[in-house]
């Protein structure tokens, strides 16, 4: 079971709003490489994983990452803070202002909304922790991509946190998937 | 120590015990690893009762009702006072 902790893993202190930031920072909430994809993917592949090690692992990881789901939340919440019409107008935020208001909802920076597409679950250990290994490195350019788009210092510490989570987990995958699965033998068929 | 410094304080002692944890899901036998995570775990308890005191739950088993309900909530905008 889950159990609530009232705190971010991270502070998220964000001073000035700029809901242009907020438009492409929601990408990492409910687009395809962010945070909601990644807690549910590997929510979902923990139950086809055959060593305790990965259960551990994916259960773990999955757990962070819905504690950046709410650090991503957070910010573009504070992002879209008492905002006039007029400042929605003009940085562009209309677009999404017409359908959510500043409600926070699960889309990529495109406008598309979360789907489970954006994540597989496939029952194979090689397969699922390949996946991971590339969602994780996927994660990190996103980042890599808002950094280059963000100059508030406010902004891109909390960012720059999540980044650093996604490297991370790619050594921790990384090194299940070398030592964990040789151990194991590395034959799919003893787990079918 | 005021609010915010003592959240600061308590959010890197969790964070040092959670990396911790996840290094010992790919390392379980590292003594080192769990003797760390150990100490750092003590700590963080430590502190989360010292931040309880003074600033509210941060679990429902710590307290409930009127204590858990009020804000601020943690994706609210807290100016930094640290």
């Amino acid at each position: 079971m889950f159990q609530y902790e009232k705190k971010l893993q991270y502070p998220v202190k964000i001073k000035n709003p700029n809901p242009k930031l907020a438009q492409v920072i929601i990408s990492q909430f409910g687009g395809p490489d962010g945070e909601l994809a990644a807690s549910m993917r590997y929510f979902s592949q923990r139950y086809g994983m055959p060593l305790p090690e990965l259960k551990g692992l994916l259960t773990d990881i999955a757990t962070e990452e819905l504690s950046h789901l709410e650090m991503v939340g957070a910010i573009v919440y504070q992002l879209t803070r008492n905002l006039t019409i007029d400042e929605i107008k003009k940085s562009g935020f209309d677009k999404y202002f017409v359908d959510h208001t500043t409600g926070i909802y699960p889309v990529a920076a495109s406008g598309a909304p979360f789907t489970a597409a954006y994540l597989q679950s496939k029952g194979d250990v090689i397969t699922d922790l390949h996946e991971d290994l590339a969602a994780e490195q996927k994660a990190r350019t996103t980042y890599d991509n808002i950094l280059r788009l963000v100059d508030d210092p406010d902004v891109r510490d909390p960012i720059k946190f999540l980044r650093e989570r996604e490297i991370v987990h790619y050594q921790r995958f990384g090194e299940a998937w070398q030592t964990k699965w040789n151990d194991y033998g590395g034959a799919a068929d003893k787990t079918a | 120590m005021n609010k915010c410094k003592l959240m600061r304080e308590l959010s890197a002692v969790k964070f040092a015990a959670w990396e911790l944890h996840l290094y010992l899901d790919t390392h379980p036998c590292d003594e080192k690893a769990l003797e760390m995570h150990k100490k750092y775990s003590a700590r963080a308890k430590e502190l989360t009762e010292e931040y309880e005191e003074c600033f509210g739950p941060l679990t429902h088993e710590s307290d409930s009702g009127l204590a858990w309900v009020k804000n601020p909530w943690p994706w609210e905008y807290m100016e930094c006072d640290c």
